[in-house]
Protein backbone atom coordinates (compact mmCIF):
# COMPACT_ATOMS: atom_id res chain seq x y z
CA UNK A 1 0.00 0.00 0.00
CA UNK A 2 2.14 2.36 0.82
CA UNK A 3 5.04 1.20 -1.64
CA UNK A 4 2.05 1.70 -4.13
CA UNK A 5 1.58 5.48 -2.85
CA UNK A 6 5.46 6.10 -2.76
CA UNK A 7 5.36 5.22 -6.50
CA UNK A 8 2.78 7.04 -7.98
CA UNK A 9 3.70 9.93 -6.11
CA UNK A 10 7.62 9.73 -8.26
CA UNK A 11 5.23 9.12 -11.46
CA UNK A 12 3.62 12.49 -10.68
CA UNK A 13 7.01 14.48 -9.43
CA UNK A 14 8.49 13.23 -12.19
CA UNK A 15 5.92 14.26 -14.74
CA UNK A 16 5.52 17.50 -13.21
CA UNK A 17 9.65 18.32 -13.36
CA UNK A 18 9.35 16.97 -17.13
CA UNK A 19 6.45 19.42 -18.19
CA UNK A 20 8.29 21.65 -16.72
CA UNK A 21 11.57 21.23 -18.50
CA UNK A 22 10.04 20.86 -21.36
CA UNK A 23 8.86 24.34 -21.32
CA UNK A 24 11.35 26.32 -19.68
CA UNK A 25 13.74 23.95 -19.47
CA UNK A 26 13.97 25.24 -16.01
CA UNK A 27 16.13 22.01 -14.68
CA UNK A 28 19.03 22.10 -16.59
CA UNK A 29 19.26 25.72 -15.45
CA UNK A 30 18.92 24.47 -11.99
CA UNK A 31 21.59 21.62 -12.41
CA UNK A 32 23.98 24.26 -14.53
CA UNK A 33 23.33 26.86 -11.46
CA UNK A 34 23.24 24.76 -8.15
CA UNK A 35 26.13 21.79 -8.87
CA UNK A 36 29.49 22.85 -9.04
CA UNK A 37 32.31 20.18 -8.87
CA UNK A 38 34.98 21.54 -5.95
CA UNK A 39 38.22 20.26 -4.65
CA UNK A 40 37.56 17.42 -1.94
CA UNK A 41 40.28 19.06 0.24
CA UNK A 42 39.03 22.10 2.02
CA UNK A 43 35.66 22.36 0.22
CA UNK A 44 34.39 24.45 3.12
CA UNK A 45 35.29 27.60 2.29
CA UNK A 46 33.96 27.66 -1.79
CA UNK A 47 30.35 27.97 0.91
CA UNK A 48 31.64 31.40 2.06
CA UNK A 49 29.83 32.75 -0.94
CA UNK A 50 26.98 31.07 -0.26
CA UNK A 51 26.64 32.14 3.35
CA UNK A 52 27.04 36.10 2.10
CA UNK A 53 23.86 35.41 -0.10
CA UNK A 54 21.85 33.69 2.28
CA UNK A 55 21.70 36.20 4.78
CA UNK A 56 21.33 38.87 2.23
CA UNK A 57 18.55 37.13 1.36
CA UNK A 58 17.32 36.93 5.22
CA UNK A 59 18.09 40.80 5.15
CA UNK A 60 15.64 41.65 2.08
CA UNK A 61 12.72 39.23 4.00
CA UNK A 62 13.45 40.09 7.28
CA UNK A 63 13.07 44.08 6.14
CA UNK A 64 10.22 43.43 4.35
CA UNK A 65 8.81 42.21 7.35
CA UNK A 66 9.63 45.53 9.27
CA UNK A 67 8.16 47.31 7.15
CA UNK A 68 4.93 46.38 7.98
CA UNK A 69 5.70 48.54 11.48
CA UNK A 70 8.23 51.05 10.52
CA UNK A 71 7.35 54.60 10.38
CA UNK A 72 10.01 56.39 9.19
CA UNK A 73 9.33 60.02 10.47
CA UNK A 74 11.19 61.35 13.41
CA UNK A 75 8.27 61.53 15.88
CA UNK A 76 7.45 57.90 15.62
CA UNK A 77 10.78 55.89 14.37
CA UNK A 78 11.82 55.24 17.90
CA UNK A 79 8.17 54.14 19.05
CA UNK A 80 7.65 52.26 16.37
CA UNK A 81 10.86 50.29 16.95
CA UNK A 82 9.57 50.13 20.53
CA UNK A 83 6.31 48.69 19.16
CA UNK A 84 8.25 46.17 17.29
CA UNK A 85 10.47 44.99 20.08
CA UNK A 86 7.36 44.83 22.52
CA UNK A 87 4.01 44.27 21.18
CA UNK A 88 4.42 42.55 17.57
CA UNK A 89 4.51 38.98 17.98
CA UNK A 90 7.95 37.24 17.13
CA UNK A 91 9.54 41.22 16.86
CA UNK A 92 11.90 40.59 18.69
CA UNK A 93 13.07 37.68 16.51
CA UNK A 94 12.46 39.41 13.00
CA UNK A 95 14.13 42.30 14.11
CA UNK A 96 16.74 40.00 16.28
CA UNK A 97 17.25 38.34 12.90
CA UNK A 98 17.61 42.05 10.54
CA UNK A 99 19.93 43.00 13.36
CA UNK A 100 22.31 39.84 14.14
CA UNK A 101 22.46 38.73 10.15
CA UNK A 102 23.65 42.18 9.28
CA UNK A 103 26.67 42.00 11.29
CA UNK A 104 27.47 38.31 10.55
CA UNK A 105 27.13 39.66 6.78
CA UNK A 106 30.08 41.96 7.50
CA UNK A 107 32.21 39.38 9.15
CA UNK A 108 31.68 36.63 6.47
CA UNK A 109 32.05 39.14 3.77
CA UNK A 110 35.52 39.78 4.86
CA UNK A 111 36.12 35.89 5.13
CA UNK A 112 35.02 35.62 1.70
CA UNK A 113 37.32 38.42 0.34
CA UNK A 114 40.27 36.93 2.21
CA UNK A 115 39.50 33.55 1.17
CA UNK A 116 39.27 34.47 -2.78
CA UNK A 117 42.12 36.69 -2.40
CA UNK A 118 44.50 34.39 -0.85
CA UNK A 119 43.35 32.16 -3.27
CA UNK A 120 44.12 33.86 -6.07
CA UNK A 121 40.54 33.80 -7.20
CA UNK A 122 40.60 37.43 -8.77
CA UNK A 123 42.69 36.11 -11.40
CA UNK A 124 41.94 36.05 -14.97
CA UNK A 125 39.86 35.34 -16.07
CA UNK A 126 37.88 36.33 -13.19
CA UNK A 127 38.92 40.28 -12.29
CA UNK A 128 35.68 41.77 -13.40
CA UNK A 129 33.68 39.65 -10.62
CA UNK A 130 36.16 40.43 -8.18
CA UNK A 131 35.29 44.42 -9.16
CA UNK A 132 31.74 43.42 -9.11
CA UNK A 133 31.86 41.91 -5.55
CA UNK A 134 34.27 44.98 -4.22
CA UNK A 135 30.94 47.51 -5.61
CA UNK A 136 28.78 44.62 -3.64
CA UNK A 137 31.43 45.32 -0.67
CA UNK A 138 30.51 49.42 -0.90
CA UNK A 139 26.45 48.64 -1.16
CA UNK A 140 26.51 46.55 2.17
CA UNK A 141 28.68 49.39 4.08
CA UNK A 142 25.96 51.65 2.57
CA UNK A 143 23.09 49.75 3.62
CA UNK A 144 24.94 49.09 7.57
CA UNK A 145 25.56 52.95 7.81
CA UNK A 146 21.86 54.02 6.31
CA UNK A 147 20.18 51.15 8.45
CA UNK A 148 21.89 52.52 11.49
CA UNK A 149 20.15 55.87 11.89
CA UNK A 150 16.61 54.47 11.32
CA UNK A 151 16.89 53.49 14.87
CA UNK A 152 16.24 56.96 15.49
CA UNK A 153 17.60 56.17 19.26
CA UNK A 154 21.13 57.91 20.92
CA UNK A 155 23.47 55.24 19.31
CA UNK A 156 22.25 55.07 15.63
CA UNK A 157 22.01 59.09 15.51
CA UNK A 158 25.27 59.74 17.10
CA UNK A 159 27.17 56.71 14.56
CA UNK A 160 25.18 58.44 11.98
CA UNK A 161 26.34 61.55 12.58
CA UNK A 162 29.63 60.72 13.46
CA UNK A 163 29.74 59.02 9.73
CA UNK A 164 28.31 61.91 7.99
CA UNK A 165 30.71 64.32 9.39
CA UNK A 166 33.56 61.63 8.20
CA UNK A 167 32.23 62.58 4.58
CA UNK A 168 32.34 65.96 5.68
CA UNK A 169 35.78 66.24 5.46
CA UNK A 170 36.45 64.78 1.54
CA UNK A 171 37.24 67.16 -0.66
CA UNK A 172 36.21 69.61 -2.82
CA UNK A 173 33.16 67.84 -2.39
CA UNK A 174 32.63 67.61 1.26
CA UNK A 175 29.90 70.06 1.86
CA UNK A 176 27.63 68.68 -1.02
CA UNK A 177 27.98 64.81 0.77
CA UNK A 178 27.11 66.16 3.89
CA UNK A 179 23.59 68.27 2.73
CA UNK A 180 23.39 65.69 0.73
CA UNK A 181 23.20 63.03 3.11
CA UNK A 182 21.38 65.51 5.77
CA UNK A 183 18.87 67.02 3.44
CA UNK A 184 19.68 70.47 4.20
CA UNK A 185 21.80 71.89 7.23
CA UNK A 186 20.95 70.11 10.47
CA UNK A 187 19.71 66.78 11.05
CA UNK A 188 15.52 66.79 11.28
CA UNK A 189 12.78 64.71 9.55
CA UNK A 190 14.59 65.68 6.11
CA UNK A 191 17.77 63.45 7.55
CA UNK A 192 15.51 60.42 8.66
CA UNK A 193 13.13 60.49 5.12
CA UNK A 194 16.30 60.15 2.99
CA UNK A 195 18.14 57.81 5.09
CA UNK A 196 15.12 55.32 4.61
CA UNK A 197 14.69 56.25 0.77
CA UNK A 198 18.32 54.94 1.05
CA UNK A 199 18.20 51.81 2.68
CA UNK A 200 14.68 50.06 1.71
CA UNK A 201 14.70 51.78 -2.09
CA UNK A 202 18.09 52.81 -3.77
CA UNK A 203 20.40 50.42 -2.03
CA UNK A 204 18.58 47.78 -2.22
CA UNK A 205 17.19 47.86 -6.01
CA UNK A 206 20.92 48.10 -6.68
CA UNK A 207 21.89 45.46 -4.99
CA UNK A 208 20.32 42.87 -6.67
CA UNK A 209 20.96 42.80 -9.94
CA UNK A 210 24.70 43.08 -9.23
CA UNK A 211 24.04 40.03 -7.04
CA UNK A 212 22.70 38.16 -10.30
CA UNK A 213 26.00 39.88 -12.17
CA UNK A 214 27.88 38.27 -9.44
CA UNK A 215 26.56 34.81 -9.83
CA UNK A 216 26.51 35.05 -13.36
CA UNK A 217 30.02 35.79 -13.72
CA UNK A 218 31.12 32.74 -11.26
CA UNK A 219 29.08 30.30 -12.88
CA UNK A 220 30.58 31.59 -16.28
CA UNK A 221 34.17 31.10 -15.01
CA UNK A 222 33.40 28.76 -12.24
CA UNK A 223 34.58 28.91 -8.43
CA UNK A 224 37.65 26.66 -8.70
CA UNK A 225 38.51 26.67 -12.74
CA UNK A 226 38.63 23.63 -14.71
CA UNK A 227 39.87 20.24 -13.80
CA UNK A 228 41.69 20.46 -17.23
CA UNK A 229 42.85 23.78 -16.03
CA UNK A 230 44.12 22.52 -12.82
CA UNK A 231 46.14 19.23 -14.65
CA UNK A 232 47.65 21.49 -17.05
CA UNK A 233 49.35 23.94 -14.44
CA UNK A 234 50.52 20.89 -12.85
CA UNK A 235 51.84 19.42 -15.91
CA UNK A 236 53.65 23.56 -16.62
CA UNK A 237 54.91 23.26 -13.14
CA UNK A 238 56.69 19.58 -13.23
CA UNK A 239 58.18 20.42 -16.42
CA UNK A 240 59.94 23.87 -15.51
CA UNK A 241 61.07 21.36 -12.73
CA UNK A 242 62.26 19.10 -14.88
CA UNK A 243 64.57 21.68 -16.48
CA UNK A 244 65.80 23.09 -13.82
CA UNK A 245 66.77 19.63 -12.78
CA UNK A 246 68.59 18.75 -15.80
CA UNK A 247 70.68 22.56 -16.04
CA UNK A 248 71.68 21.59 -13.09
CA UNK A 249 73.30 18.10 -14.09
CA UNK A 250 74.87 20.21 -16.92
CA UNK A 251 76.64 22.82 -14.90
CA UNK A 252 78.08 19.85 -13.42
CA UNK A 253 76.64 20.05 -10.17
CA UNK A 254 76.14 16.02 -9.04
CA UNK A 255 72.88 16.09 -6.61
CA UNK A 256 73.80 12.30 -6.02
CA UNK A 257 77.43 13.49 -4.35
CA UNK A 258 75.25 14.80 -1.13
CA UNK A 259 71.70 15.69 0.09
CA UNK A 260 72.66 19.08 -0.90
CA UNK A 261 68.79 19.50 -1.83
CA UNK A 262 67.98 19.04 1.37
CA UNK A 263 65.34 16.93 0.99
CA UNK A 264 66.85 13.57 2.57
CA UNK A 265 68.10 10.21 1.18
CA UNK A 266 65.31 9.07 -0.59
CA UNK A 267 63.28 12.11 -1.67
CA UNK A 268 63.25 14.47 -4.66
CA UNK A 269 62.05 17.26 -5.34
CA UNK A 270 59.81 15.56 -7.37
CA UNK A 271 58.84 13.27 -5.18
CA UNK A 272 57.54 16.17 -3.07
CA UNK A 273 54.38 17.82 -4.51
CA UNK B 1 38.61 43.61 -33.21
CA UNK B 2 34.78 41.77 -33.69
CA UNK B 3 33.09 43.71 -35.87
CA UNK B 4 30.02 45.50 -33.72
CA UNK B 5 28.56 47.64 -36.17
CA UNK B 6 26.63 45.85 -38.64
CA UNK B 7 25.38 48.83 -40.43
CA UNK B 8 27.40 51.83 -41.10
CA UNK B 9 25.57 55.19 -40.64
CA UNK B 10 26.16 58.68 -42.33
CA UNK B 11 28.45 61.10 -40.48
CA UNK B 12 24.66 63.84 -40.61
CA UNK B 13 22.63 60.89 -38.75
CA UNK B 14 25.87 60.36 -36.24
CA UNK B 15 25.46 63.49 -35.31
CA UNK B 16 21.93 64.10 -35.41
CA UNK B 17 21.32 60.98 -32.96
CA UNK B 18 23.84 62.53 -30.73
CA UNK B 19 22.71 66.02 -30.56
CA UNK B 20 18.92 64.20 -29.49
CA UNK B 21 20.98 61.49 -27.39
CA UNK B 22 21.72 64.88 -25.17
CA UNK B 23 18.73 66.51 -25.29
CA UNK B 24 16.69 63.77 -24.58
CA UNK B 25 19.01 62.47 -22.06
CA UNK B 26 19.08 65.79 -20.30
CA UNK B 27 15.05 66.01 -19.77
CA UNK B 28 15.66 62.48 -18.56
CA UNK B 29 18.03 63.30 -16.35
CA UNK B 30 17.98 66.85 -14.79
CA UNK B 31 14.65 66.79 -12.82
CA UNK B 32 14.99 63.52 -11.25
CA UNK B 33 19.03 64.81 -10.00
CA UNK B 34 18.14 68.33 -9.15
CA UNK B 35 14.58 66.45 -6.98
CA UNK B 36 17.29 64.73 -5.31
CA UNK B 37 20.22 67.28 -4.90
CA UNK B 38 17.56 70.22 -3.54
CA UNK B 39 18.76 70.43 -0.66
CA UNK B 40 22.70 70.49 -2.17
CA UNK B 41 21.02 73.10 -3.97
CA UNK B 42 19.50 75.30 -1.32
CA UNK B 43 22.33 75.37 0.92
CA UNK B 44 25.76 75.23 -1.04
CA UNK B 45 24.61 76.99 -3.93
CA UNK B 46 21.68 79.97 -2.68
CA UNK B 47 22.93 79.52 0.99
CA UNK B 48 20.01 78.88 2.66
CA UNK B 49 19.62 77.51 6.05
CA UNK B 50 16.88 75.04 7.56
CA UNK B 51 18.09 76.65 11.23
CA UNK B 52 16.29 79.40 12.83
CA UNK B 53 18.05 83.11 12.72
CA UNK B 54 16.69 84.44 15.54
CA UNK B 55 18.01 85.16 19.05
CA UNK B 56 17.35 82.16 21.70
CA UNK B 57 17.49 82.15 25.15
CA UNK B 58 20.23 80.17 26.85
CA UNK B 59 20.37 80.87 30.71
CA UNK B 60 21.34 83.55 32.70
CA UNK B 61 24.71 84.96 33.70
CA UNK B 62 24.22 84.37 37.54
CA UNK B 63 23.39 80.95 37.02
CA UNK B 64 27.27 80.07 35.61
CA UNK B 65 29.46 78.94 38.61
CA UNK B 66 32.79 80.39 39.35
CA UNK B 67 35.19 77.83 38.50
CA UNK B 68 33.94 75.25 36.46
CA UNK B 69 31.72 75.50 33.14
CA UNK B 70 27.94 74.63 33.43
CA UNK B 71 25.73 73.20 30.13
CA UNK B 72 22.65 74.47 29.17
CA UNK B 73 20.52 73.32 26.55
CA UNK B 74 19.24 75.43 23.88
CA UNK B 75 16.52 74.59 20.97
CA UNK B 76 17.15 76.81 17.57
CA UNK B 77 13.56 75.96 15.28
CA UNK B 78 13.99 74.24 11.98
CA UNK B 79 12.11 73.72 8.74
CA UNK B 80 12.43 70.75 6.75
CA UNK B 81 10.12 69.09 4.51
CA UNK B 82 7.03 68.55 7.01
CA UNK B 83 8.16 70.73 9.77
CA UNK B 84 8.25 73.86 7.70
CA UNK B 85 5.76 76.46 8.29
CA UNK B 86 4.20 76.20 5.71
CA UNK B 87 2.57 73.12 6.27
CA UNK B 88 2.51 73.35 10.58
CA UNK B 89 0.05 76.62 9.98
CA UNK B 90 -1.79 75.10 6.75
CA UNK B 91 -4.51 74.28 9.64
CA UNK B 92 -4.08 76.33 12.59
CA UNK B 93 -6.69 74.67 14.53
CA UNK B 94 -5.36 70.69 14.35
CA UNK B 95 -1.99 70.33 15.31
CA UNK B 96 0.34 68.91 12.46
CA UNK B 97 2.39 67.11 14.92
CA UNK B 98 3.43 66.84 18.48
CA UNK B 99 6.48 67.62 18.17
CA UNK B 100 8.01 70.87 17.96
CA UNK B 101 10.84 70.55 15.29
CA UNK B 102 13.97 72.34 16.69
CA UNK B 103 17.96 71.61 16.93
CA UNK B 104 18.79 70.85 20.29
CA UNK B 105 22.09 72.17 21.00
CA UNK B 106 23.82 72.29 24.22
CA UNK B 107 26.13 75.19 25.25
CA UNK B 108 28.97 75.55 27.95
CA UNK B 109 28.96 78.57 29.29
CA UNK B 110 32.22 79.70 31.88
CA UNK B 111 33.96 82.79 32.79
CA UNK B 112 36.98 83.40 30.49
CA UNK B 113 40.04 82.21 33.13
CA UNK B 114 43.42 81.92 32.72
CA UNK B 115 45.62 78.37 33.01
CA UNK B 116 48.54 78.28 35.09
CA UNK B 117 50.26 75.95 32.53
CA UNK B 118 52.57 73.98 34.77
CA UNK B 119 49.71 72.27 37.00
CA UNK B 120 46.93 73.08 34.28
CA UNK B 121 44.80 74.34 36.96
CA UNK B 122 42.88 77.63 36.58
CA UNK B 123 44.89 80.46 37.72
CA UNK B 124 42.94 83.30 37.42
CA UNK B 125 38.73 84.17 36.40
CA UNK B 126 37.82 86.65 34.75
CA UNK B 127 34.05 87.25 36.61
CA UNK B 128 33.24 90.39 36.81
CA UNK B 129 32.71 91.33 41.13
CA UNK B 130 29.68 93.34 40.54
CA UNK B 131 27.78 89.77 40.07
CA UNK B 132 28.62 89.41 43.62
CA UNK B 133 25.81 91.88 44.31
CA UNK B 134 23.32 91.74 41.93
CA UNK B 135 21.77 89.49 39.02
CA UNK B 136 19.64 91.84 37.15
CA UNK B 137 19.38 95.28 36.20
CA UNK B 138 22.94 95.58 34.30
CA UNK B 139 23.95 98.66 33.07
CA UNK B 140 25.08 98.57 29.19
CA UNK B 141 28.92 98.74 30.09
CA UNK B 142 28.60 96.41 32.28
CA UNK B 143 26.77 93.81 29.95
CA UNK B 144 29.74 94.68 27.86
CA UNK B 145 32.25 93.31 30.39
CA UNK B 146 29.92 90.19 30.97
CA UNK B 147 29.97 90.09 27.51
CA UNK B 148 33.67 89.93 26.76
CA UNK B 149 34.40 87.71 30.14
CA UNK B 150 32.18 84.56 29.26
CA UNK B 151 32.59 81.96 26.84
CA UNK B 152 30.24 80.76 24.86
CA UNK B 153 30.61 76.84 23.36
CA UNK B 154 29.01 74.74 21.76
CA UNK B 155 29.47 71.00 23.06
CA UNK B 156 29.89 69.60 19.81
CA UNK B 157 33.22 68.49 19.21
CA UNK B 158 34.97 70.50 16.60
CA UNK B 159 36.13 66.28 15.36
CA UNK B 160 33.27 64.98 14.73
CA UNK B 161 30.85 66.27 17.02
CA UNK B 162 30.40 64.44 19.81
CA UNK B 163 29.55 65.77 22.75
CA UNK B 164 32.29 66.89 24.98
CA UNK B 165 31.89 67.12 28.66
CA UNK B 166 33.92 68.35 31.43
CA UNK B 167 35.62 66.25 33.74
CA UNK B 168 37.90 67.23 36.33
CA UNK B 169 40.56 64.74 36.98
CA UNK B 170 42.81 63.18 40.64
CA UNK B 171 44.94 66.23 40.63
CA UNK B 172 41.83 68.56 40.09
CA UNK B 173 42.68 69.46 37.19
CA UNK B 174 39.69 70.18 34.98
CA UNK B 175 38.95 69.45 30.50
CA UNK B 176 36.41 69.12 28.25
CA UNK B 177 36.88 65.52 27.47
CA UNK B 178 35.16 64.05 24.10
CA UNK B 179 33.99 60.48 24.43
CA UNK B 180 34.72 59.51 21.12
CA UNK B 181 38.40 59.57 20.49
CA UNK B 182 39.66 61.43 23.53
CA UNK B 183 39.60 64.59 22.11
CA UNK B 184 40.59 67.39 25.24
CA UNK B 185 40.46 71.30 25.63
CA UNK B 186 40.56 73.47 28.47
CA UNK B 187 38.19 75.51 30.05
CA UNK B 188 38.45 78.04 27.13
CA UNK B 189 37.55 75.72 24.64
CA UNK B 190 41.33 75.63 23.77
CA UNK B 191 42.43 72.62 22.17
CA UNK B 192 44.80 70.67 24.25
CA UNK B 193 45.18 67.24 22.97
CA UNK B 194 43.22 64.55 20.72
CA UNK B 195 42.17 64.35 17.28
CA UNK B 196 40.12 68.10 16.93
CA UNK B 197 41.97 70.03 14.50
CA UNK B 198 41.06 73.22 16.20
CA UNK B 199 39.28 75.01 19.32
CA UNK B 200 35.87 74.59 20.59
CA UNK B 201 33.59 76.09 18.72
CA UNK B 202 32.03 79.77 20.33
CA UNK B 203 29.00 80.88 19.05
CA UNK B 204 29.47 84.44 17.40
CA UNK B 205 26.36 85.90 18.14
CA UNK B 206 26.22 87.01 21.74
CA UNK B 207 23.85 89.57 23.65
CA UNK B 208 23.00 89.89 27.80
CA UNK B 209 19.94 91.52 28.50
CA UNK B 210 19.48 94.19 31.08
CA UNK B 211 17.86 91.04 33.24
CA UNK B 212 21.14 89.27 32.87
CA UNK B 213 19.39 86.83 30.56
CA UNK B 214 22.24 85.56 28.26
CA UNK B 215 20.53 85.21 23.97
CA UNK B 216 22.62 83.32 21.04
CA UNK B 217 21.79 83.17 17.53
CA UNK B 218 23.33 79.70 15.50
CA UNK B 219 26.42 80.55 14.15
CA UNK B 220 29.93 79.63 15.07
CA UNK B 221 33.25 81.16 14.46
CA UNK B 222 34.96 79.58 11.57
CA UNK B 223 37.56 81.57 10.31
CA UNK B 224 36.18 82.98 6.81
CA UNK B 225 38.88 81.27 4.21
CA UNK B 226 38.45 78.07 5.22
CA UNK B 227 35.46 76.31 3.86
CA UNK B 228 32.38 76.08 5.72
CA UNK B 229 32.10 72.38 5.85
CA UNK B 230 35.82 71.30 7.09
CA UNK B 231 35.18 70.43 9.91
CA UNK B 232 31.44 70.38 9.59
CA UNK B 233 29.33 71.29 12.65
CA UNK B 234 25.24 71.34 12.98
S1 LIG C 1 34.50 63.45 17.92
FE1 LIG C 1 35.54 64.31 19.60
S2 LIG C 1 37.48 63.40 19.42
FE2 LIG C 1 36.46 62.57 17.70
Amino acid sequence: MIGRARSQAADASKFVVDWMEHRTGVVTHMEHFLYEPVPKRGAWVYTLGSACLFLIALQFLTGILLLFYYVPTTDHAWDSVYYIMNDAYFGVLIRGIHYWSANFLMAVIGMHMAQVFFSGGYKAPRELNWVVGVVLLLLVIGLAFTGYLLRWDQDGFWASVVGMKIGSYSPFIGGATIHFLLGGDTVGPATLSRFFAIHVWLLPAAIAPLIGLHLYLLRRHGVFGSESEYTERLAKLHETQRLEEYSRLEMGDDPYDDDDDRYGDNGSRNGRE
Amino acid sequence: MTELQKDPITRGDFLGFGLLGTVVGAILTIPPVAFVLSPVIKTDLLGESDIDEGWQEVASVSDIPTDEPASFTIEFPIEQIYAGPDVQNQFPDEKRSDEEFTLKNAVWLSWKSEINHDTGKIAKVERPSFLDEKSSGFSESEREELKKNINVLSNSCAHLGCPVRWLINLDGKGEFLCPCHGGLYDINGTYEGGPPPRDMYRYVNVKIEEDGKLYVKHGYDIEPGLDKQQPYVV
